[in-house]
């Protein structure tokens, strides 16, 4: 067994009624997981939910800007993209312990984390979005009489949108997964309940939230190839 | 029929740039007159600066020295962005926003000049109407991914008439399209010149497009110095220079004979063969002679009298036949092409 | 701050330790790393050289990057129980979609056009697969087996909730070894996971046919 000690409550879990499959620790006790819903399994996966917003949302708004920068001063594009792509690299759960002395075991710790791990997909995404522009559209708009504003709002954003909403579809989906991790900092999210069962080992935890957080992750994932339909029409249309 | 504005000239005046880095300039002291409502175009081979030209007039490239002006009006007196919106611009792969409808994209600029939408309305489909593309209804919500090439072109050229422009910038407009589109979208986009009196600068690379759109063809060479400037017929019928000679090409004068049609050399043969009509000499003369239309130039009916190994042709109208041209009438027509309007006519 | 300033004497004192840890940490890393180009790479290949399987690929790709790793761990201590053999099954998984659809895309997304004057110079396929198709998709596979390294590598301190050992062992084990130790861990996993994406950068350098420059698909994430 592992020196681990996890944070938190006791990891007993509450086994409630028990049946033939609890007794046995089945792989999956369809029984309890529906009876522990409330307590067990919907508390982390809302906790998750926002998390998950938290961290995409945050990353979305710098990676944009910085993407943005970095498009226009191409200069940029070489140091930004090193400075994210190294925090990329970085283990994640050595990333949120790196910021435990600073921040302390908070949220505010593992949104940093989750934050710094979206950055360089979404800036990625958003810079080869902006250069596949293609020339003559540029040129054209330009050639019209379009600002540099109006060029980027009117077409290049516009035109950039199927990429940028790729990244962030991708980073949505390793956001949702590796906040499982921000449990060993903090007692949130559907990392909660799989730690609690390590030292039991109960099953059904393990399986139904880690479960829960795969099926959160094509969730959110679909809702966002939906958004990109409705944002992006005219990809659809062919003759 | 909106009122359109009538077309305005456009002078370069010694106007030149160099790239920055460039040893020598891309277009060396340009004095070019476009007068008011003409089509002029611009060859010559890659490196003589023709795009370079054109990019100066609407500041996508600024003037090292030298000016252009339109109308009275030099293109430095406005900025840049204010001179675009008044000027057409059509370029080749047509440069449609593929995110905007037919629609959008026509709309573009008289959205910014914050039009009505009633007028642009309006406006879009008298546009649509113009090149072609009706009934409208079907057209406006298409995006440019559902579109053939050519009628992408079509749209590009709405687009870049849409604020109504006086002058028209065209960049190898039709460079993309297949041969047959190209014919055909030349033919439509004269009939508009026609009708709507722009005065456009046109690149071109094929001398052959050049000479069936242009009213006058500056030709350049390497090294952006202009060559020759003249209608198709003075250009063919005397090039300035060797350069001259050799970019229009060993087949310089039957390029000459695409400017004149049947039509205008058959009166002449008409009245001879009348004369003569009534000797039997002559009946077996034309005997096996292939029928042209008035309406075909003297290159095709070469063509296809070279074809059917006769020597000269029977010229109809339609039903009418007007007469008969001999070989000779076409090869060697009186004075061709000399008067453009009546080639257009 | 003071406990950032407190790891590196952490690290002196305890290099034993942490070069122990790390000896378990690349074991149970490269092994299933290794595993998984054995099986990966020439799968990807041949399935990119007959353009099939693309479905596969999206979707072996879409469901590893949506796998959380502490939930494979924890889900397989159900199934194999605690050991190191549990996190090297759970790495193996996270390792082989990566390597899989880079492998896939860097013999699929290659001009047709070139297989195609390839095979009407009298190629046969294995030539066409040989000398046209891996030397141009090396880059790319090396990528994808780059990007799994660094994954595994990562997810590698989370297995020792699995009992597996290696630096997860520190990073997680503050009651021992007091905030400095796992902060200490922390740092020297991050270093490692540094070191071995440039080892594999510089791999990707050296292996990149002259005059093919991939490199930019390559460095996508």
């Amino acid at each position: 067994m592992s020196d681990f000690a996890p944070l938190g409550d006791p990891v007993i879990p509450d086994y409630g009624q028990v049946s033939d499959c609890v007794i046995n620790n089945g792989v999956f006790c369809g029984d309890w997981f529906i009876s522990q819903w409330a307590t067990v399994f919907w508390p982390p996966l809302l906790s998750h939910i926002v998390m998950v917003a938290i961290a995409v949302s945050i990353g979305f708004v710098i990676a944009f800007f910085a993407g943005l920068l970095a498009y226009r001063k191409k200069w940029l594009a070489g140091p930004i993209g090193m400075a994210a792509t190294f925090l990329y690299t970085l283990p994640p759960l050595a990333l949120f312990q790196l910021l435990v002395p600073f921040t302390g075991l908070s949220l505010l710790t593992v949104e940093i984390a989750l934050v710094c791990f979206t950055l360089v997909i979404i800036f990625q995404a958003v810079l080869v979005g902006l250069s596949g522009v293609p020339d003559d559209v540029r040129r054209a708009a330009t050639g019209m009489g379009l600002d540099r504003n109006q060029l980027l709002v009117k077409v290049e954003l516009p035109l950039a949108l199927p990429s940028i909403i790729s990244g962030v579809r991708i980073a949505t989906v390793l956001t949702v997964s590796i906040a499982t991790i921000a449990a060993f900092v903090v007692d949130d999210g559907l990392g909660s309940p799989i730690i609690k069962a390590v030292s039991s080992p109960f099953n059904t935890q393990f399986v139904g939230a880690g479960a829960l957080a795969v099926l959160l992750a094509f969730a959110l994932d679909g809702l966002l190839v939906l958004l990109g339909r409705v944002l992006t029409p005219w990809t659809k249309a062919r003759s | 029929m909106t009122q359109h504005s009538t077309g305005t000239s456009i002078t370069f005046d010694q106007a030149t740039k160099t790239y920055l880095g460039a040893a020598a300039p891309a277009l060396d002291a340009l004095d070019l007159e476009v007068e008011a409502g003409e089509l002029v175009c611009l060859v010559g081979p890659s490196g003589g600066g023709k795009t370079t030209a054109l990019q100066l007039v609407n500041r996508l490239v600024d003037l090292t020295s030298g000016d252009i002006r339109i109308g009275d009006r030099s293109i430095t007196d406005q900025s840049a962005i204010e001179l675009r919106r008044t000027i057409g611009y059509a370029i080749q792969q047509s440069g449609l926003f593929p995110h905007y409808t037919v629609a959008d994209n026509i709309a573009t600029v008289p959205a910014i000049l914050g039009w009505e939408k009633k007028r642009i309305r309006a406006r879009t489909a008298e546009l649509l109407e113009l090149v072609g593309l009706s009934p409208v209804d079907t057209w406006l919500p298409r995006y440019p991914a559902q579109l053939s090439g050519g009628q992408q072109q079509r749209v590009g050229i709405a687009r870049a008439l849409a604020a109504d422009p006086p002058v028209m910038l065209m960049d190898e407009p039709f460079g993309a399209l297949d041969p047959i589109t190209r014919v055909a979208v030349q033919d439509e986009f004269l009939a508009i010149h026609r009708a709507v009196g722009k005065t456009t600068l046109f690149v071109t690379h094929d001398i052959d497009e050049a000479i069936k759109m242009a009213d006058r063809i500056a030709i350049l060479k390497p090294g952006g110095k202009l060559a020759q400037f003249g209608t198709p017929a003075e250009v063919l019928s005397n090039p300035a220079d060797d350069f001259v000679g050799e970019f229009l090409g060993a087949e310089r004068g039957l390029k000459r004979l695409a400017l004149t049609t049947v039509g205008e050399v058959v009166s002449d043969s008409h009245d001879r063969a009348g004369a003569e009509a009534e000797t039997a000499d002559a009946r077996t003369t034309t005997a096996g002679w292939p029928d042209v239309e008035a309406t075909m130039t003297l290159r095709e009916a070469l063509s296809v009298v070279s074809a059917a190994r006769a020597e000269g042709a029977i010229v109809h109208a339609g039903d009418s036949r007007l007469g008969e041209v001999s070989l000779r009438d076409l090869i060697a027509p009186p004075a061709a092409g000399e008067d453009r309007e009546g080639v257009r006519a | 701050m003071d406990v950032i300033f407190g790891a590196f004497p952490f690290m002196i004192e305890n290099v034993g330790l942490l070069l122990a840890k790390t000896g378990d940490h690349l074991i149970i890393s490269l092994i299933p790393l290794l595993a998984a180009i054995v099986i990966g790479v020439p799968v990807g290949v041949w399935l990119g050289h007959i353009h099939r399987g693309e479905f596969l690929a999206v979707s072996v790709t879409n469901i590893g990057r949506a796998l959380p790793s502490l939930a494979l761990i924890a889900i397989l201590i159900g199934f194999v129980g605690i050991g190191m053999l549990n996190a090297m099954i759970a790495l193996f998984l996270l390792a082989f979609p990566p390597i899989l659809s880079y492998a896939f895309q860097s013999v699929d997304s290659i001009d047709r056009d070139l297989t195609r004057a390839a095979r009407g110079m009298g190629m046969s396929p294995v030539q066409v697969l040989l000398k046209v198709e891996l030397p141009l998709g090396l880059p790319m596979i090396i990528a994808g087996i780059r990007t799994s390294a660094v994954l595994t590598v990562s997810s590698a301190t989370i297995a020792t909730i699995a009992g597996s050992g290696g630096l997860g062992d520190v990073i997680l084990n503050q009651v021992a070894y007091g905030m400095e130790g796992v902060v200490a861990g922390a740092i020297w996993v991050a270093v490692l996971a540094i070191l071995v994406d440039q080892a594999f950068a510089l791999l990707l350098r050296v292996a990149a046919p002259a005059g093919v420059k991939r490199l930019q698909v390559a460095n996508a994430v």
